[in-house]
């Protein structure tokens, strides 16, 4: 009630105002430091569901989120492809990122059933890519490019989700179906798109 | 009894801190900085390097925003263990005083939901209504012991409101006073989560441009707030008039209301027309409750004069 008791609480507040600042530079900080890169991936080839060949270079220049998937699939794929359409709503505005589900039942997943699947998740640009390829290939990309356990496809898919970078890079899996794992990937992206920003 | 009206206190003192240290984990966006509750990445002390995290969390992991959390986490278990020491003084000298003993009883039960509702919000992935109840249920719980330490001083040093007769509008002034506050803290919380969505939809685009996308209701924020620095500019002209039949204790909460509504005025403004500043927020939550602490004071010499 006295003057020394207000002139604590001045001093109290520019104690704490100067302590939060610290932390939250400290967290902005630690929030913008990208995720390191892992391994690049090699070279595949496989097709776009409107017809075009996907390679590895075409993942060239974007940032892109990959996950593996199939359409008729019960289990987690629906939650997975329901997660990936609010991130392919949310990043509207940047072309520069691409979402890419990868397709481990080809044999049923031809290209009408993938356009369908696309049609059904409101896919209207070319941000989001449904792909499919030769059983092998797919394989081979999903072990030895991604490092994910293939030996029961298609039921036995990864429900990761995984961050590339410009370069092709692995630079960070998520949990395709926890919503924590994905506000992290979206952190992520957020970091990449503004470095890219920045050196266009 | 002393001991009691001490421990009441440091209750206030270090509940008003938590309070702080929780607006910091939501501004920082340390609220899921640990994954998982009470642990912290399945450990009692958060690792410190990427090797002790558990495969399942390592897109998690960020050292800062863990420990930020984990240190709200622990400071948290403190204020709880202050509390109950608290209560368990109020029990001993107070336990007849139902005045004393049953708020703080019920704040000691308040802070334990309090803690649940913490794991709540970690397990729902920051749910914003749960985050709103979290703040609300801190308001509760500093008003309840606000009210306790005030009336346990009553006891202990004789009643500070004996000379004091207020006049009914007093009343109705801190009845619209405490009504329009809560009514306020609940449509800034909504701006505040509102904002949180829209950042989430439009990635990267600066706060200050997400907020003037907002909808009308972050006016009424301002104009809700322009009448409740009026209505205590108009109390504190009431009191002034009644001299000596006013306490010190009245007019010293009602004067620091006046300064604090100014304090919240000129934030808000910052973070509309210039930058939605963290340090800006969180002061401008911190200052809320501060506030609901100075209505509960008010409410409590009112009712006390009369006793």
């Amino acid at each position: 009630m006295n003057k020394t008791s207000i002139i604590s609480f001045f001093i109290l507040i520019v104690f704490l105002g100067i302590g939060s600042s610290w932390v939250i530079n400290k967290a902005n900080e630690s929030n913008s430091i990208p995720p390191p890169i892992m391994k690049k991936i090699p070279d595949f080839n496989l097709m776009n569901y409107d017809g075009k060949p996907f390679s590895r270079d075409s993942l060239l220049n974007k940032i892109s989120v990959i996950d593996f998937i199939f359409t008729s699939c019960p289990g987690p794929c629906p939650i997975m492809s329901k997660n990936m359409k609010e991130l392919y709503n949310q990043y509207k505005l940047h072309p520069d990122l691409q979402f890419i589900s990868i397709s481990v039942d080809p044999d049923y997943d031809q290209l009408d059933v993938l356009n369908a699947y696309a049609d059904a998740n409101g896919v209207v640009d070319k941000r989001w890519k449904f792909l499919r390829g030769k059983m092998k290939d797919i394989k081979n990309l999903s072990t030895n490019g991604f490092l994910f356990m293939s030996e029961n496809l298609p039921a036995g898919h990864s429900v990761k989700f995984v961050l590339l970078d410009s370069n092709a890079n692995i630079r960070q899996y998520y949990d395709g179906t926890d919503k924590a794992s994905i506000s992290i990937l979206r952190k992520h992206l957020n970091i990449f798109l503004k470095n890219m920003n920045l050196k266009s | 009894m002393e001991k009691y009206f001490r421990f009441s206190i440091l209750s206030i003192i270090t509940t008003y801190l938590l309070i702080f240290f929780g607006g910091l984990v939501r501004v920082s966006g340390a609220g899921m900085g640990c994954p998982d509750w009470p642990k912290c990445f399945g450990r009692w002390i958060p690792p410190t390097n990427i090797n002790q995290v558990p495969e399942i969390y390592v897109e998690k992991f960020n050292i800062v925003l863990a420990w930020v959390e984990y240190i709200n986490r622990l400071f948290g278990a403190v204020v709880g263990f202050v509390i109950l020491l608290s209560c368990l003084f109020a029990y001993l000298y107070f336990k007849k005083n139902k005045d004393v003993f049953f708020p703080m009883l019920a704040a000691l039960i308040l802070t334990l939901v309090q803690g649940w509702l913490g794991s709540v919000l970690v397990h729902s992935v920051l749910n914003p209504i749960t985050i709103t109840f979290h703040l609300l249920l801190a308001l509760i719980i500093i008003g309840l012991i606000i009210y306790s330490a005030i009336r346990a001083y009553t006891v202990i040093k004789g009643n500070s409101e004996v000379n004091s007769n207020y006049p009914k509008k007093v009343k109705w002034l801190i009845f619209s006073i405490m009504i329009c506050m809560v009514i306020e803290i609940i449509i800034g919380t909504e701006i505040r989560g509102a904002l949180d969505m829209s950042r989430k939809d439009n990635p990267l685009i600066e706060g200050a441009i997400l907020l003037k996308m907002l909808g009308s209701f972050k006016y009424v924020h301002t104009v809700l707030g322009i009448f409740l620095i009026s209505i205590t500019y108009i109390l504190r002209n009431v009191l002034i008039n009644l001299e000596l039949s006013c306490s010190r204790l009245m007019l010293f909460s009602v004067n620091s209301m006046f300064v604090i509504f100014f304090l919240q005025i000129l934030s808000g403004e910052f973070l509309v027309f210039f930058d939605v500043r963290p340090v800006i927020q969180l002061f401008h939550m911190w200052f809320s409750s501060l506030l609901i602490g100075l209505c509960v004071v008010q409410y409590t010499c009112f009712k006390i004069s009369k006793a």
